[in-house]
């Protein structure tokens, strides 16, 4: 493998770094859709789901990174994931994401009964970045 | 004075377990003082990443703001609405003070420029809205009769983005929610140990002056880059406009935090150096006083030895 076809991930939150790796394929999904990621790509941004990002590592395995939404910048062969938060998969917190998720379902009643659209956006973003980790961790 | 030689030793004794109190604190806030700037740091690379892409993404949005408006369509809030000038009936204002005292002329400060501002930009008391973040603000404000729109007390000493999330979220949200049309963040800034400055900060609406202050024009060249977007330069701002705000506030909260460290640990320091020279003068006086009672039974017994003789 030449030096050219190797990509360098890292993946920034306001917490730190969460990831940095070397590979030569990401896959991540944006909010219209999958996308891979390979050396050499054209400079790229694109708005993420919450989801996971995978990164391989070799021919059978991919590191599992979830993340709650933010972005991917891609250039010069360094991919930045920017997200608010974002955890390996063997650093996901599983009881602290079930707590999330209860409480995000008790506040998307409450935000219904009370007609608030805002509350309501909010407690499902929430909701989804619950269970994005409790998906993740599962598997 | 042999009355008072054990009341000086008593408060010897007691100064020193002052001095034993704040020496202690002091070292506490110089060690939360490092592990908050290192905590910083990291927090720096990625507001400066998020900072480059909104700075990219928005150049033609910020040359003519004109054309963000109305796309609200099926109700759901148009985030682009950040960009937005909206006139401004209410101005909000995020105070960020801390929970306790001990801490020096850190809380005075931010509460006294920031009154300044109040009053330099004739608002009313109506017409502003307090989010106060930290206990002392939050109590100063609300007995002035201001509007506190928010409060938050028991933010941790290190606050990670975890803990300060549904915070920030929650401060922007209002902006959405139309709770004021524009927010100063009114904080202290850390420069060193010794001083920090006080700063207030336009964060919303996102306009060209917050954005990258003066290194906007430095960061450019780095992303003159052509980028492929996906899926729409606007859609992908939608997305990033309310985490860039979250992060302005929550690197406001990291910063006014390292402050308070600082200068709590300033302020143990020199109340330390107080009680030390207090209690130097103290022992002076100790010795002195237990000096002259042993004069004074000398005396008294050479006296009754002359007297016997």
């Amino acid at each position: 493998m030449d030096e050219k076809s190797i990509l360098t991930i890292n993946v920034v939150t306001p917490d730190g770094s969460v990831y940095e790796n070397t590979t030569d394929l990401v896959i991540c999904k944006t909010t219209v859709g999958e996308i891979g990621i390979m050396p050499n790509h054209l400079p790229l941004l694109a708005s993420l789901a919450i989801d996971e990002v995978r990164v391989k590592v070799d021919d059978e395995n991919f590191d599992e990174i979830a993340v709650s939404g933010g972005f991917v910048e891609f250039s010069d062969n360094t991919l930045s994931v920017v997200a608010s938060a974002a955890e390996r998969k063997e650093t996901i917190d599983v009881s602290r994401a079930e707590r999330a998720k209860q409480r995000a379902e008790k506040r998307i009643e409450e935000a219904k009964n009370e007609n608030n659209d805002i509350d309501l956006r909010r407690a499902e973003v929430s909701l989804r970045r619950a269970i994005n980790r409790l998906n993740i961790s599962k598997h | 004075m042999p009355a008072s030689l054990q009341e000086v030793k008593r408060r010897i004794e007691s100064t020193k377990k002052t001095s034993q109190i704040t020496s202690a604190m002091q070292m506490v806030s110089t060690a939360k003082l490092s592990q908050i700037q290192k905590h910083a740091t990291s927090y720096q690379v990625y507001a400066t990443k998020i900072r480059s892409v909104i700075t990219h993404l928005s150049k033609s949005h910020l040359l003519d703001s004109v054309n963000t408006t109305s796309k609200n369509s099926d109700g759901k809030v148009n985030t682009l609405g950040m960009l937005r000038q909206r006139p401004v009936k209410t101005t909000g204002i995020v105070v960020i003070t801390s929970d306790r005292g001990l801490v020096g002329s850190y809380n005075s400060n931010v509460i006294k420029e920031t009154l300044e501002l109040i009053e330099n930009n004739h608002h009313s008391t109506e017409d502003v809205a307090i989010i106060a973040i930290g206990g002392t603000g939050a109590d100063f404000f609300k007995k002035r009769g201001y509007n506190v729109a928010y409060e938050y007390r028991g933010i941790s000493d290190i606050p990670t983005y975890k803990d300060a999330r549904p915070l920030v979220e929650a401060i922007v949200s209002m902006y959405d929610k139309e709770v004021y049309d524009e927010l100063f963040v009114c904080y202290s800034h850390f420069v060193n140990t010794l001083t920090s400055e006080f700063r207030a900060e336009k964060m919303l609406p996102v306009s060209a002056e917050n954005m990258g202050h003066d290194d906007l024009t430095s960061n450019d060249e780095g992303y003159s880059i052509e980028y492929e977007t996906e899926p729409s330069e606007d859609a992908i701002l939608e997305v990033v406009l309310p985490q860039y705000a979250e992060s302005l506030v929550y690197g406001a909260i990291l910063d006014a935090k390292t402050s308070e460290h600082a200068s709590s640990s300033t302020a143990m320091k020199s109340a330390s150096d107080n009680a030390k020279d207090i209690i130097s003068s103290l022992e002076l006086q100790y010795n002195r006083a237990r000096q002259s009672a042993i004069t004074t039974e000398i005396t008294e017994i050479t006296g009754a030895q002359a007297a016997l003789e």
